[in-house]
């Protein structure tokens, strides 16, 4: 079996050396496929991300333990230029465009990975494509856009830097429900025509599952589940508190809490 | 309080006990030991050896009250020179002008530098970080030309020449006089400061150092306590200056340059932020320096040719020492002294155990 | 009309070592107080070089730029990289403590004397004179000259140039910038290189124009205030910065004091703080990172 193109080898990470944040997190994520990453506020989900896209020095979190392996190397701890010319690219939550510059130099800044098959112009070219938008916003300060626009120029230039995993956070966050299933139908183009692989971390999982290959879901910074979309849409415990959906009569709210306690996989 | 590592088997059962300043035996014996190495000191030193003594003295009340307002309540301000050269003057105007006595011009010192503490803490209730150390350095400036305007207006153009205070008539100029006076000046200053943050100022003032928003929150009058640690420290820089005035005998605007600003900062930092001992161990450090520059420039083969770079010497080592303490030693001289203490506390083992750690 | 003229001239020399600040500060939010010293090192530079190249000005003068712009690169790289992240007060202090590191040096190798590079440049400085009956000395002219002239190159490199805009970039969201691919370290190194390259060519200048010696730290210093007046971020507002603190200081030395000379820009300075610490073009948000 051909090793993944992710992998996470129960991962470990820690701020300001004293708070873990994520701890023995374990994932895969095969070359071309859409990987889901569900999860509650706090979850770690955005941790995890920044961990395999690689921390900078300000914000004091460091991987203290397990391995991210990509492409067969180990990537742990490399400041984030490095990981993006390596070919992985995330496309965070928040601040995610260059407020003050235009939409054309947003996408003109990025550098692409290392020994990039296409030229620069090209790039660009294949950003305007996948999201015929922005053309017409080239002279557009990136701080004025709508929340759509944003994140259809963070995917954008998130592309430019010819990525083979793209790791996208909250893709729908603050976003009208139109919007992100358009953005989705864009993101799954990507994949199919781009062959670039997806680790999308999201709080909605009927936004998620819904173009997802397979999924995992973190609880306090651990994993909880994981399988295929298929499989944790019909799993009762995501369906009841992910997607919404009751079994059979109300549950009072002692019972609730009673099942979450009968969770405790975990210590 | 960041209190330095302690054996096992010692168990504080008051808030008294908890709060004294002297607690262990070993503390009592070696604080002992070191009260009666000072008093001692100078039936055996050499006049040299008081003037650097006095000088660490003096040194130790301006770093105190630096580490208070910088490493406790965490007000960056560049106007050190400005506040000890506000003391100085305040002594040299009053004699000058009034002829006033010691017992006259040291509390109006104080007050003085009171009143400029107000006036530099004013920019810390809107500005923070990079520009409240902008302001305080401008303000300084401001100072420095006020003292300049008033030498050159009135004729002392090379410095205002002051007489030694006298007590009951008789002056005091022998140098062992001078230590005792310096030495209680210096003791009477920690001992302030050693109160102040065990209340509840100290308290507050290591709030709004950590997260202002938070103090605010729990409802610590932030613009209160920030101005009330300008001026306590600006008043205790003022009456360094002071006695530094008298202390020499000589009041002269170029000896309050920006440089003296930052040594008094290195001694902050070298010592170690956020402790007194730091403060003091920072002043004699810094006090100490170009003495130790001396000796090894006069060591190396060929000195008397070096002899006329010493002053350039002196600013490149103090540099490149300050350099090397931030980059690579940021808790100070405090910080090795507490590693060398839980070094040896704590063998054979290596780490205390981390806080909250598994199994 | 002179006061016009010497209005103009000064302007240009804060101007000049201002856009040093400017730049650090914009793409690091570093604070070099340090820079009087690196330009003050570059003048030293170029007195050497004008000795050892006499007869070829052209290449002392390169020389010596070069020699301050690997001076500012290797500033970054040794000591100011491992400070990225640390707190304001040791970030300051560190580049105060290599800027004193810079002046024990420098009077080491070159004596505190006051040199006259002009004289070993086998220049002369005659004086022109201008419409209205007003003098500058041909080195001030030519200071407003490299002003302008290092302004409109920057504008332009920052505007439409891809590292200039990658400057700006690294300077609003330098996680971003990384997470795009640009190597910050290499980034701010640039932003050093620059820096130090302004301000070398504005000692340089000075250096000509008026001798050489330890007082240039001062005039470094002064220079900070346009730089905070006009907004620590923006290469307009220093500028413009400069021109007022530069009228401010002349008008004041003629008209109230010529003592005043050292403390005017501070006053300014102050007042700035007071009624608008962020300056006249600079982001709002600059006032709370601490």
């Amino acid at each position: 079996m051909t090793a993944a193109l992710l992998t996470l080898e129960k991962l470990e990470v820690v701020y300001h050396r004293a708070i873990t944040a994520v701890q023995g997190i374990t994932l895969a994520v095969e070359a071309g496929s859409i990987v889901a990453l569900l999860g509650t506020n706090g979850a770690g989900k955005t941790t995890t991300l920044r961990a395999i896209s690689g921390f900078l020095g300000i914000d004091d979190a460091r991987v203290t333990e397990g391995a991210i392996i990509f492409k067969g190397e180990r990537i742990e701890n490399r400041p984030p230029h490095e990981n993006t010319r390596r070919g992985i690219v995330l496309v965070p939550e928040r601040d995610k465009v260059f407020p003050n510059l235009t939409v054309a130099e947003n996408l003109a800044a990025p550098l692409a990975r290392a020994g990039a098959a296409m030229e620069r112009r090209r790039h660009e070219a294949l950003a305007y494509e996948f999201f015929p938008q922005l053309a017409g916003l080239r002279h557009r300060v990136g701080g004025l856009l709508s929340g759509g626009e944003r994140q259809m120029l963070a995917l954008a230039s998130g592309l430019v830097c010819e990525p083979e995993l793209l790791l996208v956070d909250e893709l729908s966050l603050g976003l009208a429900p139109v919007l992100v299933e358009d953005l989705l139908r864009r993101l799954a183009e990507i994949r199919r025509r781009l062959g670039i692989a997806v680790l999308l971390v999201e709080q909605s999982a009927t936004v998620a599952l819904d173009i997802a290959d397979y999924g995992y879901v973190m609880e306090n910074g651990r994993i909880v589940l994981d399988g295929t979309a298929e499989r944790l849409r019909r799993h009762p415990d995501i369906q009841e508190f992910y997607l919404g959906r009751k079994s059979g009569e109300r549950r009072s709210y002692r019972e609730v809490k009673q099942y979450r306690r009968s969770r405790r996989w975990y210590g | 309080m960041s209190r330095s590592p302690r054996a096992s088997g010692y168990f504080r059962t008051s808030y008294d006990q908890d709060l004294a300043l002297v607690q262990t035996r070993l503390e009592r014996t070696s604080l002992g030991v070191f009260i009666v190495a000072l008093l001692a000191f100078p039936l055996i030193a050499s006049p040299f050896q008081l003037d650097l003594a006095c000088q660490v003295f003096l040194a130790s009340i301006g770093s105190l009250s630096l580490m208070l307002l910088t490493g406790y309540a965490g007000q960056i301000s560049l106007g050190h020179a400005g506040l000890l050269a506000a003391g100085a003057f305040t002594v040299g105007i009053l004699f000058r002008e009034a002829n006033a006595p010691f017992w006259i011009t040291l509390p109006a010192a104080a007050a003085v530098g009171g009143l400029l503490g107000i006036i530099f803490g004013l920019p810390s209730l809107r500005l923070r970080g990079l520009y409240l150390a902008v302001s305080t350095l401008a303000l300084h400036f401001v100072v420095i030309y006020l003292g300049g305007e008033y030498e050159a207006r009135r004729g002392f153009s090379t410095g205002i020449v002051i007489d030694p205070p006298k007590l009951g008539g008789v002056s005091i100029t022998d140098a062992r006089a001078w230590y005792f006076i310096l030495l209680g000046a210096a003791a009477a200053t920690l001992l302030v400061c050693l109160n102040l943050l065990r209340a509840r100022t100290g308290r507050a003032w290591r709030a709004l150092r950590t997260r202002e928003t938070v103090a605010e929150a729990l409802g610590i009058g932030v613009a209160s306590y920030k101005l009330l640690a300008f001026v306590i420290s600006s008043a205790a820089t003022a009456v360094a200056g002071a006695l530094f005035a008298y202390y020499r005998g000589f009041v002269s605007v170029e000896a309050f340059s920006l440089f003296l600003t930052i040594q008094y900062l290195a001694m902050v930092i070298i010592g170690g932020m956020g402790s007194l001992l730091g403060a003091l161990l920072g002043a004699i450090f810094v006090t100490l320096f170009p003495y130790i520059i001396e000796i090894g420039l006069l060591a190396l083969p060929g000195a008397q040719r070096h002899a006329s770079l010493l002053f350039a010497m002196n600013y490149a080592a103090f540099g490149l020492v300050m350099i090397l303490f931030l980059m690579f030693e940021p808790l100070g001289l405090v910080g090795m002294w507490r590693r060398m203490q839980s070094y040896f506390l704590l063998w054979p083992f290596k780490h205390r155990p981390a806080a909250g750690s598994r199994g | 009309m002179q006061l016009i003229a010497n209005i103009t001239v000064l302007a240009a020399i804060y101007a000049l070592l201002a856009c040093g600040y400017v730049l650090i500060y914009r793409v690091s939010r570093v604070m070099n107080m340090a820079h009087g010293e690196l330009a003050m090192l570059g003048a030293y530079l170029l007195y050497t070089t004008a000795s050892l190249f006499a007869d070829h000005p052209v290449s002392a003068i390169a020389a010596a730029l070069v020699l301050s712009l690997t001076v500012g690169v290797l500033v970054y790289v040794a000591l100011m990289r491992k400070m990225t992240g640390q707190m304001v007060l040791a970030a300051i202090l560190t580049t105060i403590a290599i800027g004193i590191l810079l002046r024990g040096v420098i009077v080491l190798i070159w004596s505190a004397s006051q040199q006259h590079p002009l004289q070993v440049l086998k220049f002369s400085n005659p004086s022109i004179e201008l419409i209205g009956g007003a003098r500058i000395s041909t080195c001030a002219a030519l200071m407003v000259l490299a002003t302008v002239a290092v302004y409109g190159a920057l504008f332009a490199f920052l505007r439409f140039g891809r590292w200039g805009m990658r400057l700006r970039a690294a300077g609003q969201n330098p996680l971003l910038a990384a997470q795009r691919g640009i190597n910050l370290n290499a980034i701010y190194a640039l932003a050093w290189a620059l820096s130090t390259l302004t301000g070398s060519i504005a000692g340089m200048l000075i250096a000509l124009d008026s001798g050489l010696d330890q007082t240039m730290v001062v005039i470094g210093l002064k220079a900070f205030a346009p730089a905070l007046v006009g907004g620590l971020d923006s290469l307009l507002g220093a500028l413009l910065g400069a021109v007022i603190v530069a009228a401010a200081e002349v008008l004041a030395i003629h008209y109230i004091d010529p003592l005043l000379s050292d403390v005017v820009p501070f006053l300014v300075l102050i007042a700035t703080l007071i009624v608008r610490p962020w300056g006249l073009f600079g982001t709002r948000e600059e006032l709370d990172r601490v």
